[in-house]
């Protein structure tokens, strides 16, 4: 019978592995371009110059971003070239502190601290933050917490001290808003932003 | 109809695999061993892999394409276990000849 | 003893080491769920996490490597090729592990610039090594591939196993080269970043320990080589058929279109299909052999093995890896479950079994028994199921306080992780981390005083 011969068997891995891998090919190509930034799925650095909400879509049964019109970081309209070298900046601090190895991005890394996919949109940031640290903006308040996180002490667990100067916590605030405009599908499921609380 | 939430929807799907993993372990010592007991329990469990696939679709929020998948996969599981034991024998016996 | 092989007894000396330094920072990363504030500001969760991930990957790796070492001489009959160099690069990769962990320790992280990622901590998960020793390991594995290849051709001979260990070197090695890259688009980086770690963990690792396993199986049961490889390829087949697109899974929520969703939970949905196969011909020949052989623990985590691997990878992997759960169990502990489970059945075990293997032909044991593996055996199972079974319980409550009912905010997270069942689960897994550890220490007392023992009555052996 032709099943016991392992040369069939042998063509039937070879030609598996090279179909799955020219489908996954095709497919990556395909991704790719919608999750460039300005892509389908992921808006350009400049968003972060515009209101991001994120918000329950009946017709897709799920909840997307929807972004507005100006609202300004840090006071300040960022040039394509400006939002780049932030959104540089930011990933370089996200990564040389270590932040995936307590948080998690789109739900991806350690699972000691919250996911920050959405974490620009939390509710948290005006309810507590702000009067916490005496901030008049979300964005002030959030570098104040990433600069001295030891001092707003919010929970059991703590986030240590990463040394973040303030232009690595503006970076990473950048980077969190252009973060929450992504469409993820979905995910986080049934967040309420500040807006929609 | 109760419809499960996906806590619930998760828990049947890994009972599921469950089942699917207690036929293929029973049928193969049926097999080994030779006896109508081992077959019988073998086939319960499958029996209850149906009843959880049959709750799978009654009661959980999947959609309807991964149902199919679900009552596909299902059938599939009652054919593997018995292709892969004669399938290991067919090989074996073949390796004797000299 | 080849010359290969005494090479391959140090690889596996460093396996078992960084195995211990994995359960270690495991069981610190454990207490500072439990212990608010444990180590905080000195080695903080994300270093210890690193240290349990890291030593993990490298562990396995080193496993691999030994394994291959130790069978490829007796493959092709002859010393592998360029065996000193591979020496001289063990030692290497020991220094630069040694020095990585100690920046990890001491230094830590550094700031947001280039120097940071060349030489303190890169801050991808699972690839946090520096790129320096990040080239390093592509040097290693050069060399390793260097070795198999060229022992292949001066033997003039490509048996069905080296065939297909050959064609997995490759992506092994090129898939690493992502390793390197710091990509700002967190899509992108995501996107990239998974294909490192799903195509080496569910494609290239699947069919290296499938070869390994191949080679096992000829050893420890006296399997046939003709039927060894056509069911090596039958899995090669299965996994990569599967496993490939299996990846989908994991472009699910990270920005990736959505036909992500169909083709990651279809093809998830069938990799559990493999295993059972794989559980099925475990029975077959442990039964058919009747378990008798002259190395029983590395009969029996040759079993634990495929049992393993279809609880950890089939079981728990089904139960999350449809989309519309996935939702909500994504970015949990039940997660964290699964990822224990799977790793342990799918390569720990086997590479455990292969050590017992190596360890009886070096030390030139008759009859590999005795009580003392069966104490380290069952600490180490029962510690790992208790750890993955708690964490479900933790996941389960996360996902439906965290994100089911509490829309996934900050203070959703705050509330699931306050639960009374996560808290419990969670209390759980270090208590059962602690047994698992306890087992460790047996195994490795275990394998250390194999064969130093007073001998077994002669009675009792049966022949070899």
């Amino acid at each position: 019978m032709i099943t016991q011969d392992p040369s069939f068997w042998r063509a039937g891995a070879i030609s598996s592995t090279v179909v799955m891998s020219i489908v996954l090919i095709f497919l990556t190509v395909d991704s790719l371009s919608a999750i460039a930034p300005g892509g389908r799925n992921v808006p350009r650095y400049t968003v972060i110059n515009q209101a991001i909400d994120y918000q329950f879509d009946a017709a897709r049964n799920r909840s997307v971003p929807v972004i507005g019109g100006e609202q300004l970081l840090f006071g300040r309209k960022y040039s394509e070239k400006e939002a780049q070298a932030l959104m540089d900046k930011g990933k370089l601090t996200i990564q040389s502190r270590a932040c995936i190895d307590c948080h998690t991005f789109f739900g991806n890394g350690a699972y000691y601290a919250p996911d920050l996919t959405k974490a620009w949109l939390d509710p948290v940031w005006k309810q507590m933050w702000m009067p916490m640290t005496q901030s008049n903006t979300r964005e002030e308040a959030m570098v104040k917490f990433l600069m001295d996180p030891d001092k707003y002490p919010t929970w059991g667990r703590q986030m240590p001290n990463l040394r973040i100067t303030r232009v690595e916590a503006e970076a990473i605030v950048g980077y969190l808003k252009w973060m929450s405009s992504i469409d993820a599908n979905g995910f986080p499921f049934g967040f309420k932003t500040a807006e929609t609380q | 109809m109760m419809e499960l939430g996906p806590i619930g929807t998760a828990l049947l799907l890994g009972i599921f695999v469950l089942f699917a993993g207690c036929y293929g372990l029973l049928y193969a010592i049926a097999r080994l061993k030779e006896r109508s007991t081992w077959m019988n329990a073998a086939y319960a469990c499958y029996a209850l892999q149906v009843v959880v696939t049959l709750l799978i679709v009654a009661l959980t929020p999947l959609t309807l394409g991964w149902q199919l998948l679900v009552i596909v996969s299902c059938l599939a599981y009652f054919k593997l276990p018995a292709i892969a034991w004669s399938h290991l024998e067919l090989t074996h016996s073949k390796a004797e000849v000299p | 003893m080849y010359k290969s092989q005494q090479v391959a007894l140090k690889y596996f000396a460093a396996a078992i080491v960084l195995f211990g330094i994995m359960v270690v920072a495991g069981l610190l990363a454990a207490t500072q769920y439990v212990h608010n504030g444990f180590l905080l500001n000195q080695l903080d969760f994300s270093i210890t996490k690193i240290l349990h991930i890291d030593t993990m990957i490298l562990w396995l790796l080193m496993g691999f490597m030994g394994s291959i070492y130790w069978f490829l001489p007796g493959e092709l009959n002859r010393e592998t090729e360029g065996i000193k160099l591979a020496e001289i690069m063990f030692y290497i990769l020991c220094g630069a592990i040694a020095i990585v962990a100690l920046v990890f320790i001491v230094v830590q992280y550094g700031g947001a610039n280039e120097f940071s990622m060349w030489f303190i901590n890169q801050g991808r998960k699972y690839v946090e090594a520096p790129r320096w020793a990040a080239i390093g390991i592509v040097l290693v594995v050069a060399v390793f591939c260097y070795n198999i290849i060229a022992t292949t051709i001066k033997a003039k001979k490509v048996t069905g196993i080296m065939g297909v260990l050959i064609v997995d070197l490759l992506p092994l090695f090129a898939l690493y080269l992502i390793a390197f890259a710091s990509i700002t688009n967190m899509s992108e980086d995501l996107f990239w970043w998974w294909w490192l770690v799903h195509l080496w963990v569910e494609g290239t690792w699947e069919v290296l320990i499938g070869c390994i396993m191949a080679f096992s199986l000829m050893q420890l049961l006296g399997t046939e080589r003709r039927i060894v490889e056509t069911w090596l390829y039958i899995e090669v087949a299965l996994v990569l058929g599967t496993g490939i697109l299996g990846l989908g899974h994991h472009y699910f929520w990270i920005g990736t279109p959505g036909y992500w969703l169909a083709i990651g939970g279809l093809f998830s949905a069938l990799e559990p299909l493999p295993l059972l196969g794989m559980v099925v011909h475990a029975v077959y020949d442990a039964g058919t052999h009747r378990m008798k052989t002259t190395n029983k623990p590395a009969l029996y985590w040759m079993m634990a093995e495929a049992f393993g691997n279809f609880l950890g990878g089939g079981v728990f992997g089904f139960m999350m890896t449809l989309p519309q759960i996935n939702l909500f169990s994504h970015g949990t502990q039940w997660t964290v479950s699964h990822g224990h489970f799977a790793f342990w059945g799918a390569y720990a075990c086997g590479i455990l079994s292969v050590i017992y293997l190596a360890l009886q032909k070096a030390r030139e044991i008759a009859e590999v028994n005795g009580g003392r593996w069966k104490w380290g055996f069952a600490l180490l199972n029962l510690g790992m199921v208790g750890m993955v079974g708690a964490l479900l319980i933790s996941g389960i409550a996360q996902a439906f306080y965290e994100r089911a009912i509490g829309g996934s905010t900050l203070q959703a997270f705050i509330e699931g992780q306050s639960n009374m069942w996560f808290v419990q689960g969670i209390n759980a897994r270090l208590i059962f981390g602690v047994m698992f550890a306890l087992g460790y220490g047996v195994l490795v007392y275990d394998l250390l005083t194999l064969g130093k023992r007073k001998a077994v009555q002669p009675a009792l052996l049966r022949p070899a």
